[in-house]
């Protein structure tokens, strides 16, 4: 799922400086889980908002904050409360809260999360990091574990010198990505594979901004 | 002196040392350190943003000593580059007269003084081998035609002391297959497992030199022990520095350093040494002294 983590307090409310009103949309999916979009988080936000003299014109938890089309649907029940606000205040994902930017044109839109990374879920509400979205996985070369995103240098081939019993030279809280991969492909017989020197990654696949759609399939005649 | 590959294609024990430039433009000290080396090593290595930490570059200081005399060995590390500002820092090497290039990852930023920049590894060490070989063979890394190809030497480092090893040697294995002629290892001190690590070694082409890093007392051998990974300082040796005292500490050191290259060469364990005096370069000639080589 996507991470996100509540701003500072005093952040959010540097932003809303000469805002007297506001909105606030949460998302049922990851922002809930992490705890930053949900009713509860809503709640306590706008009693914090309400305790520095800030109107709360209405809450909402939005399904999947990252659509946009069915999050302006599910909005039109709640069209006066937003007009009555001077922004609205989004506590998703970068995503989510730029849904909202496209919905509303003329109406002020502010973050009230950072957007983190694509993360597991390795514990209740512990988030780890595997997955950065290259754009082109490798994985099936370094027996299932991605090295792109949880070795610190993003190396390929092999541990650096600084593999250190398991653990990472850059901080002794990460554990090696290439012993790791080495212990893996040992279990699965596939050291030999390991001997395969992978090339330089394409960077194309990963520049931004991307679109991807989904092609429909040819009825068949 | 041989350069580099001549003594290493010659079979000569082949020295080589290390110069460290510095952060600023005082370069004084660093120039008088390397003319202290001048005909005494076949060849010098110049560190690029060691530690992650910001100091004049590798490449320019190649050139200084290549004036000199020395034969450089130009550190090139993938943390502060991407593949395009590599290959041209390779064909400026050549057109500078650099004939020998190390290849490395290059420690992380987050060791270094400047650790809120932006880590590139946009190639790594192995690919950056494949990257010179491509040079060296007249085309670049997405396959255009030079004018002109370079002819540089290739070198990477090994850890023979790294836990696990298993890993380790599979990467230099990688290492060879991309291009790799000769290696550099990081500090070693225990022999027996250096020996292990040479037989496996010894299988593949090329040539190794030992790395010999100088103990300057006991409590650099602690900090090398509890914070370096992949440096192991058996305690008899700490014992001794320790029993040289303050004053005999750094003289105790240059035994032990001596000692390890005699044992090197006299045994035909790696193909040479590389010595390693961290600021202390000066001491490098006595130490190649104590150890046998004039
Ligand atoms: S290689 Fe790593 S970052 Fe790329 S898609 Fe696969 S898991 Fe994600
Ligand atoms: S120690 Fe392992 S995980 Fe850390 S940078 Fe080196 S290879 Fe990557």
């Amino acid at each position: 799922m996507i991470v996100s983590k509540a701003k500072e307090r005093q952040d959010v409310i540097n932003m809303l400086e000469g805002v007297k009103s506001v909105f606030l949309l949460g998302c049922s999916e990851c922002a809930t889980l992490c705890g930053t979009g949900s009713p509860e988080a809503l709640a306590e936000m706008k009693e914090s908002l309400e305790s520095i003299g800030k109107k709360v014109t209405g809450t909402f938890v939005a399904k999947t904050g990252c659509q946009v089309l069915g999050t302006k649907v599910e909005l039109k029940a709640n069209k006066e409360e937003v007009d009555a606000a001077d922004a609205i205040l989004v506590m998703s994902c970068g995503a989510g809260t730029q849904s909202m930017v496209e919905v509303f044109k003329d109406k002020k839109v502010y973050p009230a999360n950072d957007t983190a990374f694509l993360g597991n879920m390795t514990r209740f509400q512990h988030f780890d990091e595997r997955c950065s979205m290259c754009g082109e996985c490798i994985i099936d070369k370094t027996g299932g574990i991605c090295p792109v995103t949880t070795c610190p240098k993003g190396i390929l081939n092999g541990p650096c010198g600084g593999t250190n019993n398991g653990f990472c030279e850059v901080s002794p809280d990460i554990e090696c990505a290439w012993a790791k991969i080495y212990a893996r492909m040992e279990r699965t017989g596939e050291l030999e594979k390991m001997r395969q020197i992978i090339p330089p990654k394409d960077y194309s696949k990963k520049l931004s901004p991307k679109v991807f759609v989904i092609e429909k399939k040819k009825e068949e005649k | 002196m041989k350069r580099l590959k001549e003594a290493l294609e010659a079979g000569e024990f082949t020295i080589t040392a290390e110069c460290g430039p510095p952060k600023g433009t005082d370069i004084a000290e660093m120039l008088e350190h390397a003319r202290h080396l001048l005909g005494k090593i076949n060849a010098i290595n110049v560190t690029d943003n060691q530690s992650a930490v910001v100091r004049i570059g590798s490449l320019p200081v190649c050139r200084l000593l290549s004036e000199m005399g020395h034969d450089p060995i130009f550190q090139l590390t993938c943390r502060d580059r991407n593949r395009l500002a590599i290959q041209s820092d390779l064909m400026g090497a050549h057109i500078l007269g650099i004939k020998n290039v190390l290849c490395m990852t290059g420690d992380h930023v987050a060791a270094g003084d400047h650790k809120t920049a932006k880590p590139v590894y946009d190639l790594e060490s192995v690919q950056l081998l494949q990257t010179v070989a491509a040079l060296n063979g007249g085309h670049d890394l997405a396959g255009n035609e030079m004018k002109g190809a370079t002819n540089l030497y290739q070198g990477a480092v090994v850890t023979p002391e790294a836990n696990p090893i298993e890993p380790q040697m599979l990467k230099f294995e990688k290492k060879v297959k991309a291009g790799a002629n000769f290696f550099q290892t990081q500090a070693i001190y225990d022999m027996d497992n250096f020996k292990r690590f040479m037989d496996r070694a010894r299988k593949y082409n090329v040539k190794v030199l030992a790395g010999i890093l100088l103990l300057k007392n006991a409590g650099m051998a602690n900090f090398l022990n509890k914070f370096v990974p992949g440096i192991t300082v058996p305690q008899e040796l700490i014992d001794r520095l320790k029993a040289a005292g303050k004053e005999g500490a750094l003289e105790c050191g240059m035994d032990i350093a001596a000692e390890q290259v005699r044992i090197i060469k006299e045994q035909g364990i790696a193909d040479g040494a590389h010595v390693m005096a961290i600021g202390l370069e000066n001491k490098v000639p006595e130490i190649l002294k104590r150890a046998g080589i004039a």
